[in-house]
């Protein structure tokens, strides 16, 4: 009854291709966002209860941010683009019902940034005032609220069946007021949360890298203490995860996509979820002593398989809650061949360019700077 | 009308469009020119030895990390927001048709990203060579973005020989792609500038006048190269303009007073920047650096604004029309019904009357006819949100109905709602039947204020 009609021009590349892009932009968009959400308040719980070596800590991860969110927000357009092409007839509907809110990420997205710069200059400096320690929880807050925003519209997305008794409650003369959100869906909550918990695991994973790449001017003392807390970061975060993942598919998920999730042959991809943070929990375990650059890279790496899987098993969903009203692998195809074969190589070429970057920065890091 | 219109009281929700680009481009182009500026100027710091230079301009790179980097990232994703809820039809058009121009777009933008975080925070320890090769990573990458997002805003406003062949190089070389790029590089090249001038006065004041003489002196020519390609690039931007828009600009006052301040304010820029820094670098104070960032603001912001205006009837100049409404879909709609043919609009109809659908869920439309005069005002105001909200607020606000309808009598209302393309071309046609019509007509009416009272005459009295 909601879905609008087909776009005349057609998907402009093969369906498979726009999930692949949707789906690795968002595994790549977690990591530095996982950062920002758990990371931060985690990290901002520390400094106001931990000791010194806590306070190291804080200070290390919290200063990487503005990089980070930097990157976190050119990386998260490229899975939005993509739900953009090949799910728009639900991404529109959702987020316009629930349009305020859905504006408002814009504005507090901006107030959290600066909230972490103002935070970040008054650590460097030394001189965490009250003002500029608070930007910091402000913009943890900030973050937190914009990951319920995001929960709330993804969720409406697939809740097709609700848009008509929100929009009846939030409109004015058939046109949506924009004040919706999707607080009635039994999924919303344990999907927030899930998230969180996730964000837990990848915030431990990220000192790790930290510790094995970065910390070679820290002491031996901080390096085991970053790592244990790593750990207990870590075991957090599964806890949390596995919790509030459990909550999502017992308790709050339609029947029929749990049964779907819980038989062949996506059984598999459900059990690999929920067991793959394992892996990077038991590499962490076996590494609190202390941690070489391959182990590190090797949890970094595990904990990146741990977002494709999640991000995977999400796309299977998806698709799996949005079938009784649409199928988006359906529609017309017109590949537009040039430009996406045009992408695909200044793709390759953009990261060509970016490693060198990288390189550059690593060589030049390992020099004391001119002045 | 594929989707649920979003009702932003006063305002119309398009408005919050505009409003997110105009602050998005005073901030976007400088990331572009500014981003040339200190490519430019870092190898000239770097060549000529200048020490004191080369701080300033480290100290000019870390405002311009913390303007473009955070500010301008996010008001740029602010604009997908925004365009995604106020315009969603034509959104979901230029993203199938240039889904692949954002997405190179995006591999640019994280090489900016990259580059920049790079090139500051590096500024001491990366080889000299290193650094200017980053600065021009930076610089070019950032150019590259303008040039990509040009191509499919030249596209909303003509978009050539598309309709007829819709294929990606057709659309992304339309006939507003050359002059919008010239106009816009020129638009960042001279933001740059001003923006140097703000920073260095406001930050340097009196502590060099000799470092600020050299920053005024070199950061003068990119302002005068951009007022240059401004010029041009407007001028050919006009001609290139589909006749429509042409006519828009001739007809609304509004737009005519903006394209006269777009040229002057150029003109005055150029004379200020010439007489003032170039020819006497040592006249940047904090004053006049605001002053310059306020006309170059005012150009700059004012030319977008006029962009976006005369692209009416169009979103998307041939193929969306402002309301949302695909123009092939116009004949069915007249024939079926805009409330029929609506996906959000039937629903509304058959959740709340019933009684006018029939047994395979098709709008009886002369049966709306026969609805209580409460039922059919509220429908009237259905077709009114659908159809009309996207450039008129009700009764106050952004051009709203009520208020330009002073006086109307039915007839004069039901004349411009079957014919508002005849009425004022900029307005695109309705697409509705006779019975919808006389609802809207109805709804109008009702919302219309009365003629001011001072301006009444004997006659209208009697």
């Amino acid at each position: 009854m909601f879905v609008g009609p087909d776009n005349p021009l057609g998907y402009p590349a093969p369906y498979w291709f726009l999930v692949l892009f949707k789906v690795l932009g968002f595994t790549l968009h977690m990591v530095p966002m996982h950062l920002w959400y758990a990371g931060l308040i985690s990290m901002l719980l520390l400094r106001a209860t931990g000791g010194e070596q806590a306070k190291r800590l804080s200070q290390r991860l919290v200063n990487a941010l503005p990089l980070v969110i930097a990157m976190g927000i050119n990386l998260g357009i490229v899975p939005l683009l993509f739900t953009q092409v090949a799910y728009y007839k639900a991404f529109y509907p959702a987020t316009i019902l629930m349009a305020w809110p859905w504006f408002s990420v814009i504005a507090l997205l901006m107030v959290a940034y600066y909230g972490v710069y103002i935070y970040v200059i008054g650590l460097r400096k030394g001189e965490l005032s009250l003002l500029r320690g608070a930007s910091g929880w402000v913009a943890a807050l900030m973050f937190v609220i914009i990951g319920f925003w995001f929960a709330n519209s993804f969720s409406l997305m697939t809740n097709v069946g609700a848009w008509g008794a929100l929009w009846e409650a939030n409109s004015f003369a058939g046109a949506a007021t924009g004040t919706a959100l999707n607080t009635a869906d039994a999924t919303l909550w344990p999907r927030w949360l899930m998230m969180f918990g996730l964000a837990l695991t990848t915030s431990a994973a990220y000192v790790v890298v930290d510790t094995g790449f970065f910390a070679g001017g820290e002491s031996e003392d901080y390096k085991r203490w970053a790592l244990g807390m790593a750990f207990r970061l870590y075991t957090l975060g599964i806890i949390w995860f596995g919790a509030t993942g459990s909550w999502y598919i017992f308790g709050a998920l339609a029947a029929e996509n749990r049964a779907l999730l819980l038989s062949m042959p996506a059984l598999i991809l459900t059990a690999l979820t929920a067991l793959a943070p394992g892996l990077p929990w038991l590499l962490i375990l076996t590494g609190r002593g202390g941690v070489t650059r391959g182990r590190a890279l090797l949890t970094g790496l595990a904990q990146f398989g741990v977002l494709a899987v999640n991000a995977v098993s999400r796309q299977i969903l998806q698709n799996a809650e949005l079938a009784p009203f649409m199928d988006v692998t359906a529609e017309p195809v017109s590949v537009q061949w040039s430009p996406m074969i045009l992408f695909l190589v200044l793709f390759v070429v953009g990261l060509g360019v970016v490693a060198w970057i990288i390189s550059q920065v690593v060589k030049a890091s390992q020099q004391p700077a001119a002045s | 009308m594929h989707y649920p219109w979003w009702y932003v009281p006063f305002l119309t929700s398009p408005m919050l469009i505009a409003a997110v680009a105009v602050i998005h481009v005073y901030v976007s182009m400088y990331a572009v020119g500014g981003g040339l500026f200190l490519a430019v100027e870092t190898q000239y710091a770097h060549r000529s030895g200048n020490r004191d230079y080369l701080s300033y301009l480290k100290s000019h790179a870390w405002f311009f990390i913390l303007l473009t980097v955070v500010f301008g990232a996010i008001t740029g994703v602010g604009i997908w927001w925004t365009i995604g809820l106020a315009s969603p039809l034509a959104t979901e058009m230029l993203i199938h048709a240039f889904v692949f121009g954002w997405a190179i777009e995006y591999v640019f933008f994280v090489l900016e990203i990259a580059a920049a975080f790079a090139f500051y925070y590096f500024w001491d320890r990366l080889e000299p060579t290193v650094h200017q090769i980053i600065g021009w990573i930076y610089g070019i990458s950032a150019w590259i973005s303008l040039v990509l997002i040009t191509a499919i805003t030249g596209f909303m406003l003509n978009s050539g020989a598309w309709p007829e062949n819709p294929t990606f190089w057709v659309g992304f070389f339309n006939p507003q792609f050359l002059p919008q790029t010239i106009a816009r590089t020129g638009g960042a090249l001279l933001l740059a500038s001003l923006y140097v001038y703000l920073h260095a006065a406001l930050s340097r004041g009196d502590k060099d006048p000799e470092l600020l003489k050299l920053i005024s002196r070199r950061s003068t020519r990119p302002g005068l190269l951009g007022a240059i390609l401004i010029t041009v690039g407007g001028a050919w931007w006009f001609v290139a303009l589909p006749s429509s828009a042409q006519a828009a600009l001739m007809v609304a006052s509004a737009l005519n007073i903006f394209m006269v301040l777009i040229f002057s304010v150029t003109v005055v820029v150029f004379a200020m920047l010439y007489l003032g820094p170039y020819r006497n670098p040592g006249w940047i104070t904090p004053g006049f650096a605001i002053l310059l960032f306020a006309f170059g603001l005012a150009a700059v912001g004012t030319g977008e604004f006029v962009r976006e205006a005369v692209r009416k009837p169009y979103i998307v100049n041939r193929v969306v029309y402002s309301n949302q409404i695909l123009p092939e879909e116009l004949a069915t709609l007249r024939e079926s019904g805009y409330l029929e043919g609506g996906t959000w609009t039937h629903a509304y109809v058959s959740e709340h009357y019933p009684q006018v659908v029939d047994g395979a869920g098709q709008i009886d439309e002369a049966a709306l006819l026969d609805l209580p005069e409460a039922d059919r005002l509220e429908v009237g105001a259905v077709l009114y949100q659908y159809h009309c909200n996207d450039c008129h607020a009700v009764e106050d606000g952004y051009t709203p109905v009520g208020q330009l309808t002073r006086g109307w009598t039915p007839e004069m209302v039901r004349l411009l709602v079957e014919n508002p393309e005849k009425a004022h071309f900029f307005m695109p046609p309705f697409a509705g039947t006779p019975e919808e019509a006389e609802l809207l007509t109805e709804y109008l009416l009702s919302i219309s204020k009365p003629f001011p009272v001072d301006l009444l005459t004997t006659a209208d009295a009697e």
